[in-house]
C-alpha cells in the first residue's frame, strides 16, 4: 500500500489501467444484462418480478462494500498518515451513496408487488436506511468544513464509528425476525439459488464492482487535480 | 422476458432507475475529472511561464 502512497505513481498506474477497467465493465454489463433479462427464467412464485434482483442485490452488496472501503481508508489515514487514504475515502462516498439509494429504491419497487407495501420498518430495511444517512452525513462533513485537514479528521471519525452498522445490515436478517429474506448467495453451505439465476447475478455483481473501481479511480484522479489547483492558488496568493 | 406479465412495470421502473442514476454518476464523474485535470494543467503551465 505504501507503494501507492505517492500521488504521481498512483496517477501513472490509474491512467494505465483505467481504459481496461472501463472496457471490462462494459463487457460484463452486456453479459450480465443478457443473462438477467433474456436467459434467466422467471421465478415460480415471483414471476418476472424476480428480475429486479439483478439490479437490487448488486447495488446492496456495493453499498456495504464501498462503506467498508471508506472505513478501511479512514483507518489507514488515521494510523499511517497515507496521503491518498483520505482522498480514497472522500471520493468513494458519493458512489456508495448512489448504490445505497438504488438498493433502497429498487427494493421498494420489488416490495410493493411482493409484500404489498413500498416500505416496512424491519431490521434490514431500517439498517440500510441508516447506512444511507451515514453516507449523506459523511459527504455533508466534507462539504461543510472548509479547512481540508479538519474535514478529513471529522470525516474519519464518522466513517469509523459508522462502520458498526455494516455487520448490523449483514446479519440483521439472522438476528431479528425480518420480512426480508435471509442471505441466499454468500452463506454457509453455499448458494440456494438455481444455477440459471445465479450466474447472471454473479456477473452483475462483478460488473457493479468493476464500475465502482473505474469510478473510484477516476474520482480520485479528479480529486488529486482539485488539490493541485488549490495548492497553485495558495502559492499564487503567497507570491503577491 | 414476458412484457405482458403481472407487475412488469415495477421491473421496467427498477432497470430504468438504475440506468439513469448510474449513467448520471458516470457522466458527472468523467466530466469533473476532465474539467479539473484541464484546469490544473492550465494553471501549472501559466505558473511555469510566469516564473520563466
Amino acid at each position: 500500500m505504501q507503494f501507492l502512497a505517492n500521488p504521481t505513481r498512483f496517477l501513472r498506474i490509474a491512467n494505465a489501467v483505467l481504459p481496461y477497467v472501463w472496457a471490462i465493465t462494459v463487457a460484463l454489463f452486456a453479459v450480465g444484462l443478457y443473462g438477467a433479462l433474456v436467459t434467466a427464467p422467471p421465478d415460480y412464485q415471483q414471476g418476472e418480478t424476480v428480475r429486479i434482483m439483478y439490479v437490487h442485490v448488486p447495488a446492496a452488496w456495493m453499498a456495504l462494500f464501498v462503506y467498508t472501503v471508506m472505513a478501511l481508508a479512514s483507518a489507514v489515514a488515521a494510523i499511517f498518515r497515507h496521503p491518498l487514504a483520505d482522498v480514497a475515502a472522500k471520493t468513494a462516498a458519493p458512489i456508495g451513496a448512489v448504490f445505497c439509494f438504488l438498493s433502497l429504491a429498487t427494493g421498494s419497487l420489488w416490495g410493493k408487488p411482493m409484500w404489498g407495501a413500498w416500505w416496512v420498518w424491519d431490521a434490514r430495511l431500517t439498517s440500510m436506511f441508516v447506512l444511507m444517512l451515514l453516507y449523506i452525513g459523511y459527504m455533508a462533513i466534507w462539504a461543510a468544513i472548509e479547512e481540508p485537514h479538519r474535514a478529513a479528521m471529522v470525516a474519519r471519525v464518522v466513517a469509523l464509528v459508522g462502520f458498526i452498522n455494516i455487520p448490523i445490515v449483514k446479519f440483521s436478517v439472522d438476528w431479528w425476525n425480518s420480512l426480508h429474506q435471509p442471505a441466499s448467495v454468500f452463506r454457509m453451505g453455499g448458494p440456494t439459488i438455481a444455477g440459471p439465476m445465479l450466474w447472471p447475478l454473479l456477473v452483475m455483481g462483478l460488473a457493479y464492482a468493476l464500475l465502482f473501481l473505474a469510478l473510484h479511480l477516476t474520482a480520485m484522479r479528479a480529486e488529486i487535480a482539485a488539490r493541485k489547483i488549490r495548492q497553485i492558488q495558495i502559492a499564487e496568493i503567497g507570491d503577491r | 422476458m414476458d412484457f405482458s406479465a403481472n407487475h412488469i412495470g415495477f421491473v421496467i421502473a427498477s432497470y430504468a432507475l438504475s440506468v439513469v442514476f448510474l449513467a448520471s454518476l458516470v457522466i458527472t464523474t468523467l466530466g469533473r475529472d476532465r474539467k479539473l485535470r484541464a484546469e490544473a494543467e492550465r494553471l501549472d503551465t501559466q505558473r511555469k511561464k510566469a516564473r520563466a
